[in-house]
């Protein structure tokens, strides 16, 4: 009678460890991954390699304003121009990780604010005395609030002939300076955090990346393309929202910013563009190959397009909304495939409280 | 002789020992407190209550209004209260019927908070109200001893037994679907996300663990009821129970329902053993009948009209045509628990048919995250946004640049897409559609796109 028991347990262990074996044979064809090296690759080749690179662009645009102190000419407010431009440009990268240490100080909002008000801006620089960090001056001191001031028609007249305008100026790349500095040391402790987080909760770090990558892609298609194109507005073009305006890069900035996500979707190094364990990877590994590659058709269909307007986006506005609207609709059509197909693909939770599933 | 014995088994007025109904009079108690508490103390109450712009009521309840700002507070600290009075069981039936109206009340005011767990919360707890809980080993019973009781009519247990497996078993009948059986999701989908498990974490991806899960779940759910009704199963099923809703705890983010699981299924031991464990705390219920009791001539036709809509009602989506999943109509009150992934984007458009102008809504200038993600899904709740859009936009003076607008009669269009149990995402509401015209009844809906499984 015992014997007859043990028979009975040993018969489906027996069976469940040879069904497992046999499947595991067959799991040798699919790729192997893990939300672990997912979040190590993009820690370490993705985001700390991009906070440094915007740390030293800040370093670079620090000097060039020293130098221009020194200097107060053409020469040297382009090179500050330069210098700004390439802090913009690696912020796009840096801003698509906003949790963390970037939550913590309210670094996105302080930073990555726009479009900047300039009557704030103006008034803050003839009264002379503000608190950039002040509730309200977000508006008036992020790397938007650079755009005005150095792009502005008056901006080099204003910079050697105004003390308190070029004072302004100084404060507002101090403080961006002392932002980033913050930012690259915070992430030199939260990195473990970060790598070690492959829960499903909705605080877990890979919930956070995804969530955050979801949420670029629309600040994408409306902050940056749909608001000033009117499409929240029915159909009045509102150039004022322009991101970048003065300068006119809105539409480099706007590649840039979906590059990175692009990047970032396939695990790409962001100093050489070497291939790691990414969003794709892991769709490959949930055999869904054919939505990869879909998205990665999609994301070159969105860059041809932006590469075939020549003018500033204000311009582009003015003559050539029917292809703006083309862009916004494959940027639109990509967020479908990665919020709805790629998201919940990943079992990703987006809200964090008790749910039963339905 | 059979016959004679199921109608003894069935008789309500049967009279059995008090002791398993005072356990979970406790057991109910003591678990609302923590749930509510733990509400509380997770925020909940400032973000699903008071944040949100816009609440979405459920038919025949638009009355149900929130109170103002930190006014709703006073109804979690009403059942805080009343919670501590049933596990007392002090003022009993007021506690109990306070814990009811104001647990109702607060599920009624916002459908994007539906959870299962949270209307058998009020089932219960409407049942607790009716059940004299508090004739032993309470407050009531102690300040007035006149009312103890040893034992009380069989229904008065049978009737929360009855809700149980009705949970359970509905549970397991809605997990009788093609997706949940023959594709394993959406448990294919929220296993592979543990992959990073210690151990078990490499067999997540697993086509046969998901499987596994799948069918067992559907089997324990099917049958636990009736392993726990039986003496000699009994102990094993209810080490089944534990391991389930440990499990499923463990894995998926369900909040206290396991727990109330766990604890509430004690009911179904013997009188025995409840009475033996309350006494060693000084119930002092002993096996004589005191005074007998009066049978209610409404308890009859009450009971059987509540049994029959606890059947009946997870039934209702069979009026509708098409896919219960996809179209969602008659999906809810029916326990259809963990049963499926449902992501969705929507995308609304107010258009000025005069003008033909149009504007894409920012859904997060009026919804909450939780209330976006669950109205993209919800033909029922698409409507009633929509309708709301309407109502705002309707006259409202919008400056853009140097032109205002006011519309007189705005139409509303959604462009959704909905991805449903692993699927490729589909066409869920065309922009094609103008919504705000459409009623919101119990009708089938007929705007929704056709489902493609």
């Amino acid at each position: 009678m015992a014997q007859m028991k043990q028979y009975f347990l040993t018969l489906p262990i027996v069976a469940v460890i040879a069904l497992a074996v046999s499947c595991k044979k067959k799991d040798d064809t699919t790729p192997d991954f893990d939300k672990g090296s997912l979040l190590t690759n993009v820690a370490d080749n993705i985001i700390i390699p991009a906070i440094a690179d915007f740390d030293s662009d800040l370093d670079q645009l620090l000097a060039n304003y020293t130098a221009f102190q020194a200097n107060q000419d053409q020469t040297h407010l382009d090179a500050m121009r330069t210098s700004w431009v390439a802090a913009y440009m690696s912020w796009q990268t840096v801003q698509l990780f906003d949790f963390g240490p970037m939550t913590t100080n309210n670094l996105s909002l302080q930073i990555g604010t726009f479009p900047s008000d300039t009557a704030l801006i103006l008034n803050n620089i003839s009264s002379g005395s503000y608190d950039l960090s002040a509730s309200g001056n977000e508006v008036a001191c992020g790397l938007s609030s650079l755009d005005f001031l150095f792009y502005r028609s008056s901006a080099l007249n204003d910079l050697q002939s105004n003390a308190n305008y070029q004072t302004y100026v100084g404060d507002v790349i101090q403080k961006l300076k002392a932002e980033s500095s913050q930012l690259k040391t915070e992430w030199t402790s939260y990195r473990s955090t970060f790598v070690a987080s492959t829960g499903t909760e909705s605080t877990s770090a890979f919930s956070l990346l995804v969530n955050e990558f979801n949420r670029h892609m629309e600040l994408a298609k409306n902050a940056k393309l749909g608001i000033p194109l009117g499409k929240q507005s029915l159909g009045i073009q509102l150039p004022e929202y322009i991101e970048t305006r003065y300068s006119g890069i809105s539409l480099d900035i706007l590649k840039e910013s979906i590059i990175r996500m692009h990047q970032l979707y396939n695990g790409n190094a962001y100093l050489n563009s070497a291939t790691g364990a990414g969003f794709d990877d892991y769709l490959v590994y949930l055999e869904k190959t054919d939505l990869s590659n879909t998205i990665n058709s999609k994301y070159s269909e969105i860059f041809t397009k932006i590469d075939s307007f020549s003018g500033t986006l204000e311009e582009e506005m003015a003559t050539n909304t029917a292809e703006l609207n083309v862009l916004y609709n494959l940027i639109a059509g990509q967020i479908i495939n990665i919020k709805t197909d790629m998201t919940s693909a990943f079992g990703v939770l987006i809200t964090y409280q008790d749910n039963d599933g339905d | 002789m059979v016959i004679d014995q199921l109608k003894s088994y069935l008789n309500p007025f049967k009279q059995v020992s008090i002791a398993p109904l005072i356990s979970f009079r406790i057991i109910f108690g003591a678990l609302m407190l923590f749930g509510i508490s733990r509400f509380m103390l997770n925020g909940w109450v400032e973000t699903l209550y008071m944040q949100p712009k816009y609440f979405f009521p459920y038919l025949g309840f638009e009355w149900v209004r929130p109170l103002p700002g930190n006014w709703m507070y006073l109804p979690f600290f009403l059942m805080l209260i009343s919670a501590i009075g049933i596990l007392l069981g002090f003022l009993y039936r007021y506690a109990a019927f306070l814990f009811f109206l104001c647990f109702t009340y607060v599920e009624l005011l916002d459908k994007s908070n539906y959870l299962n767990h949270y209307y058998f919360v009020s089932l219960m707890a409407f049942l607790m109200v009716l059940v004299p809980a508090n004739r032993a080993f309470s407050l009531d019973s102690y300040f007035k001893p006149e009312i103890k009781r040893d034992q009380v009519f069989a229904w008065h247990s049978g009737i929360i037994k009855f809700q149980l497996g009705v949970v359970y078993f509905f549970a397991g009948v809605a997990k009788l679907n093609s997706d949940w059986l023959f594709r394993a999701q959406p448990l294919k989908t929220w296993l592979q996300a543990h992959h990073n498990l210690p151990v078990v974490g490499s067999f997540m991806n697993d086509n046969w663990l998901a499987y596994a899960f799948s069918w067992t779940g559907c089997v324990y759910d099917l049958t636990i009821v009736f392993f726990l009704l039986w003496s000699k199963t009994r102990p094993l099923a209810y080490f089944a129970v534990v391991f389930f809703h440990v499990v499923t705890w463990y894995l998926f983010p369900i909040g206290v329902f396991p727990w109330v699981m766990i604890f509430s299924t004690l009911i179904f031991f013997d009188e025995n053993t409840h009475a033996r464990i309350l006494n060693r705390f000084g119930a002092g219920i002993t096996r004589f009948t005191t005074i007998g009791q009066k049978k209610s001539g409404w308890i009859k036709p009450f009971l059987i009209l509540f049994v029959c809509a606890q059947l009946l009602i997870p039934f209702r989506y069979l009026l509708y045509p098409g896919d219960l999943f996809w179209n969602e109509e008659g999906f809810r009150f029916s326990w259809r628990v963990m049963l499926m992934h449902k992501e969705g984007h929507a995308t609304f458009y107010v258009r000025d048919p005069e003008t033909g102008r149009e504007s894409e809504i920012n859904n997060s200038d009026f919804l909450t995250q939780t209330q976006e993600d669950q109205m993209a899904t919800q033909p029922d709740m698409i409507l009633q946004y929509a309708d709301y859009l309407h109502t705002y936009w309707k006259d409202r003076k919008q400056h853009y640049g140097d032109s205002v607008f006011y519309i007189k009669n705005p139409e509303i269009y959604a462009e959704i897409y909905v991805s449903l149990n692993g699927r490729p995402s589909q066409l869920f509401v065309s922009k094609e559609q103008e919504l705000a015209h459409l009623k919101y009844n119990l009708c089938h809906r007929t705007w929704l796109e056709p489902f493609h499984p």
